[in-house]
């Protein structure tokens, strides 16, 4: 379904655009000024590198086209697997080769890559040159996921692309039958809804999968997005449940670099150690693939009604939802906050905490590049509010308030009983991944702790203890405190 | 009749155990092709060997994407000139090692074997640099370098092609009795004659095991190729890796290509099966 | 013997692509392996810090373990891929209907790109959705979990690397094998011998540098087995159980990018597959030359 719409939008795109100039004024974009901009640098070819995602999809499938048709500059986009993107954009910044035009920059390399000066400046840019600044684009348009990708003085160094929040999905269907309500609440003497503590989280996922083996289903309690060799676990420990437990920034103390308690830092405090023992304790109640699952997976267990509940990035809730062609749970997804330990909630809304992941990223533009200009109006072309709305809803991808309100969001906004509106009014709750220069080196030197962990060879308090001993380590070696 | 039995029974032994290694290395295969017949709900239920159902979408899907297109031709063209290169000049190298005194001729040969050996990844900055600056001419649009060309990867698989190349074929030429060049160079024959009337034709099995195992090996590369190439010479190894992605991997499309990717490999082979025998001697064997 | 430039002549195409895409490479890793350069570190310069690279990596426990790994991993792999591969030659050594369509079919796996490779024993074995698991479980009740069972986890990648590259070691021993004159085997037979002295005291001795090269080529490559480990385990879990040092050296230069101690880590390990390697080679020329 979702291949043969997208299918249609093309078609239908080229069509409009081969039709008459009309059928994009519906749209409201000023075909003709982007024609007169784009005019000089027709038959230029701009280079972009991306992680193969429904939003990059659409951005090649859908949008690079339409460009193509109004200005007459070329965009190819390399989608590629994750590690490949991050590899490849790197290389070529750091090696001034000029290869791309725009890279993919996800929210938490941003500061590695502001610190490398590997980005220009766009508000700078535009400011500098004002014939190419786009009637119609405007960086306030923008959630205030834009400010992840400004500098100190408040310049914007990457258009926002994508961004979602990892939420807490459940099964309606189970949580809303009336035999499953009666039989939970006279075990567990409180009434079944989707937890707000730790400790109903565990009874729920445990309540479920013994319903599941007592009636022969592959039914289990959670998903645990729990690879044990892959920095995917690393990141839904650190990202999505240890800030639940009140353990922010990965337990690294952000005024001198420090993570071990005994130097200042939290990653092997006691919050942090329930807070892993926590986790750990609910691959149990999951499904036996948990622990060789990385994002997709858990989103795939999930879609493939193995688990009554768990955290899910939000741009597969779209898809889990409404998409039959993929997910056999369509129509019984339900959404809520994550379970949070008490006085989390009040930090957060106090704006000194939060409660989760808001992820996303943007298209920042190489200084290397050879095409400054034109990667300029491309970029501005992907940051217009008129592209947003059909984009939102075939990828539930959001970075701008105004799309929120459109009828295609609207509607994927009720098949998912309200992903979207938890995002827009619950979304500052989230926050993105900490602003460290040296995100994935101290990733890499945690990591391998975790997946112990995870494999039963360390326990939650061993793990953290040796893994935060390992950060302090690799941050003075890095350079980063003393 | 004593005899008879026993025979009767070392057949059956040499049956029964061919048709379970059969089976085993036939199984895993299948399965991929299962998968790639299957829808993505299908794949959640429980693991069935039998296809009821063929979900042809997944093959129509890559075969009619022009992407696809591109990176199957890309791999042809890449793999068939690395083939031939390293073919052409492993012959004229294994003949210069097998027979002229040249000094260190045993070091030549190992030093070359110890290319393969290196872990790649260190190795792609390097080479990346190479390929982008040092061998870069003309500036903007005029700009050329052997980054993301076809050529930049025929160049780069000798690395691991070449060495085992001139292994292979360095105990062929070595079973090519000296007297025949003799004779020839007697008779006023050039260097290149002689490889042309006496070599060539009496190391054609080897010959054939090179051009294959390099093509398999050039075809089948992914590392190098996902590094060194982004739109124009990308391979079709490099494309698997795009079906796994955070929204769930296209298991379904990636066996599809993978069992595409098969196909040209398993042609080749039926054909070359009597080759493959013949010339994997490695020089291990004095004839 | 021939007039040596020309020799040299023959020889330099060869030498120049070598040298150019596999020797100049190696001088920068070389060069760069003396310094310490992350270009996330707060400096990013590349400061020289002579072989203290190295002498940190003699202590490395992550180094040490993924090295341990590999070679465990490249032990049993290429002791079983012999002993089956050894055997299943020797059937093939007879005619009997229908042979080359066994060994055609034995040929497949080596046909077939690591990464898929990869992928299709990830299908086969990942719980929920591989038969391997599902029907370990069926019929034995057995938990087959290749995400948090280290031991588990380390015997797939053997048996995926044993069924992918069987194929080779058999077709070299069939090679040897068919190569082998058969005088001194009719002779033992009129002498009496059995058919196991044969094959200890003839067969074996003869076939030793066969065996030898096979063992080389195997050892070589597996050591630097990556990309269908990778798939499989997700780059080498559960902890570090199937981290080979290929997959460790790839996570230490890429996602971590300290290019310096990366480049270190990938000489000292290719300084010890040389070593292996040079023995086997030396006993090699040996045998050959006796």
């Amino acid at each position: 379904m979702k291949k043969l719409s997208l299918l249609l939008i093309v078609i239908a795109v080229l069509l409009s655009g081969l039709s008459i100039v009309s059928a994009q004024d519906d749209m409201g974009i000023d075909s003709a000024w982007w024609q007169a901009a784009g005019a000089p640098y027709a038959g230029t070819v701009l280079h972009g590198v991306t992680e193969s995602t429904p939003p990059s999809n659409y951005v090649k499938d859908v949008l690079a086209p339409m460009f193509q048709e109004m200005t007459g500059i070329q965009v190819d986009l390399e989608t590629t697997s994750w590690d490949q993107m991050y590899d490849k954009a790197i290389r070529d910044m750091e090696a001034g080769s000029g290869i791309y035009d725009f890279v993919y920059i996800e929210q938490d390399i941003i500061y590695g890559y502001l610190a490398n000066n590997y980005l220009v400046d766009m508000t700078q840019a535009l400011s500098e040159n004002p014939d190419l600044a786009a009637p119609g684009f405007s960086f306030d348009d923008f959630t205030s996921f834009l400010n992840y990708f400004k500098n100190a003085d408040g310049d914007v160094f990457g258009m926002p692309m994508e961004a979602f929040v990892k939420v807490y999905l459940y099964r309606t269907d189970l949580f809303e039958n009336a035999d499953n309500q009666a039989a939970f609440e006279a075990e567990y003497g409180y009434p079944l809804a989707p937890a707000t503590t730790h400790q109903q989280y565990t009874d729920i996922a445990k309540f479920f999968t013994e319903y599941g083996e007592a009636n022969d289903m592959d039914l289990w309690g959670t998903t645990v997005q729990a690879a044990s060799g892959h920095p995917s676990s690393f990141y839904e420990f650190f990202e999505s449940v240890a800030p639940t437990f009140g353990v922010y920034n990965w337990g690294i103390n952000m005024e001198n670099w420090k993570a071990t308690v005994e130097n200042g830092g939290e990653m092997n405090s006691d919050a942090a150690k329930e807070a892993l023992a926590w986790w750990l304790g609910n691959l149990q109640y999951a499904p036996p693939e948990s622990t060789s699952s990385t994002w997709d997976e858990v989103a795939a267990s999930f879609a493939a009604g193995r688990a009554a509940q768990g955290l899910v990035y939000g741009e597969n809730a779209a898809w889990i939802a409404t998409d039959p062609e993929r997910s056999t749970v369509v129509g019984n997804v339900g959404v809520a906050l994550p379970p949070l330990s008490d006085g989390v909630l009040a930090a957060a809304e106090a704006g000194d905490g939060y409660i989760g992941y808001y992820d996303g990223g943007a298209f920042g533009l190489p200084v290397s590049s050879q095409n400054v200009e034109a990667t300029l109006l491309w970029l501005q072309f992907v940051g217009l509010p008129q592209v947003q709305e059909e984009w939102a809803a075939t990828s539930s991808r959001i970075v701008m308030d105004s799309t929120y309100s459109t009828p295609m969001v609207v509607e994927v906004d009720a098949a998912t009983n309200g992903y979207f509106s938890l995002m827009k009014d619950e979304g500052y709750l989230f926050a993105g991944a900490p602003p460290f220069p040296f995100h994935p080196q101290v990733r890499e030197v945690v990591a391998p702790f975790i997946y112990q962990a995870i494999g039963g060879e360390l326990t939650a308090a061993e793990a953290l203890d040796q893994a935060a001993a390992a950060a302090d380590a690799e941050l003075v070696s890095l350079g980063y405190g003393s | 009749m004593k005899i008879n039995t026993r025979k009767v029974l070392s057949y059956a032994f040499t049956y029964v155990v061919w048709i379970i290694v059969t089976i085993v290395t036939i199984l895993p295969v299948y399965w991929m092709f299962v998968i790639s017949a299957r829808s993505r709900v299908e794949l959640f239920n429980a693991p069935n060997l039998i296809i009821s159902s063929f979900y042809t979408q997944n093959y129509t899907n890559v075969i009619y994407d022009r992407t696809f297109q591109s990176y199957m031709m890309n791999s042809v063209i890449v793999s068939t000139g690395n083939a031939v290169l390293v073919t052409a000049l492993a012959l004229l190298a294994t003949y210069a090692l097998s027979r002229y005194d040249l000094v260190g001729k045993d070091n030549i040969f190992f030093t070359t074997l110890t290319q393969r050996m290196a872990p790649p990844a260190a190795f792609l900055l390097p080479l990346f640099l190479l390929y982008t600056q040092v061998f870069a001419f003309g500036e903007g649009r005029a700009r050329w370098d052997l980054y993301d060309t076809q050529i930049g990867l025929i160049l780069l698989y000798c690395v691991f092609n070449l060495p085992f190349a001139i292994w292979l074929l360095k105990g062929i030429i070595d079973g090519i009795p000296v007297e025949l060049d003799e004779a020839a160079y007697v008779d006023g024959a050039t260097t290149s004659m002689v490889i042309r009337r006496i070599i060539l034709p009496l190391a054609a099995p080897g010959l054939a095991v090179t051009l294959i195992l390099s093509w398999v090996f050039a075809w089948n590369e992914y590392l190098l190729a996902a590094t060194l190439t982004n739109f124009n010479a990308r391979t079709i190894t490099t494309g698997l890796a795009e079906f796994v992605t955070v929204t769930g991997t296209n298991w379904g499309e990636m066996a599809a290509v993978a069992m595409l990717t098969l196909v040209p490999s398993l042609i080749v082979v039926a054909f070359a099966q009597r080759y493959l025998v013949a010339g994997l001697t490695f020089g291990a064997v004095k004839n | 013997m021939r007039r040596t430039r020309t020799g040299w002549l023959l020889l330099a195409p060869s030498m120049i692509i070598l040298f150019v895409v596999g020797i100049v490479p190696f001088i920068y890793v070389l060069y760069v392996g003396f310094f310490d350069w992350n270009l996330f570190s707060a400096s990013r310069e590349m400061t020289f810090n002579g072989v203290n690279n190295y002498r940190q990596l003699v202590f490395d426990p992550l180094f040490l373990d993924a090295i341990w790994v590999t070679i465990r991993f490249t032990f049993f792999a290429v002791v079983s891929q012999l002993i089956i591969g050894f055997f299943l030659a020797q059937l093939l050594l007879r005619d009997f209907p229908g042979k080359s369509f066994f060994r055609t079919i034995h040929t497949v796996p080596l046909m077939i790109a690591p990464i898929a490779i990869g992928a299709i024993w990830r299908l086969l074995t990942i719980p929920g959705f591989g038969p391997i698991p599902y029907l370990l479980d069926r019929w034995f009740d057995f938990e087959f979990n290749i995400g948090n069972n280290a031991t588990q986890a380390f015997l797939a990648i053997v048996i995926m690397d044993i069924w992918h590259w069987t194929p080779f070691v058999t077709l070299t021993m069939l090679a040897g094998l068919s190569a082998l004159p058969a005088e001194p085997r009719e002779a033992a037979q009129v002498d009496g011998a059995n058919s196991w002295q044969i094959f200890r005291f003839i067969t074996l001795p003869q076939m030793q540098p066969v065996v030898l090269t096979v063992l080389f080529i195997r050892i070589m490559d597996g050591l630097r087995t990556v990309d269908e480990i990778n798939m499989l385990t997700n780059g080498g879990g559960p902890g570090t159980s199937t981290r080979t040092i290929g997959i460790h050296i790839f996570r230490v230069v890429f996602p971590q990018t300290d290019y310096g101690y990366g480049s270190a880590m990938s000489l000292l390990t290719l300084y010890l597959t040389i070593v292996a390697c040079w023995f086997l080679f030396v006993s090699l020329t040996a045998v050959r030359k006796r």
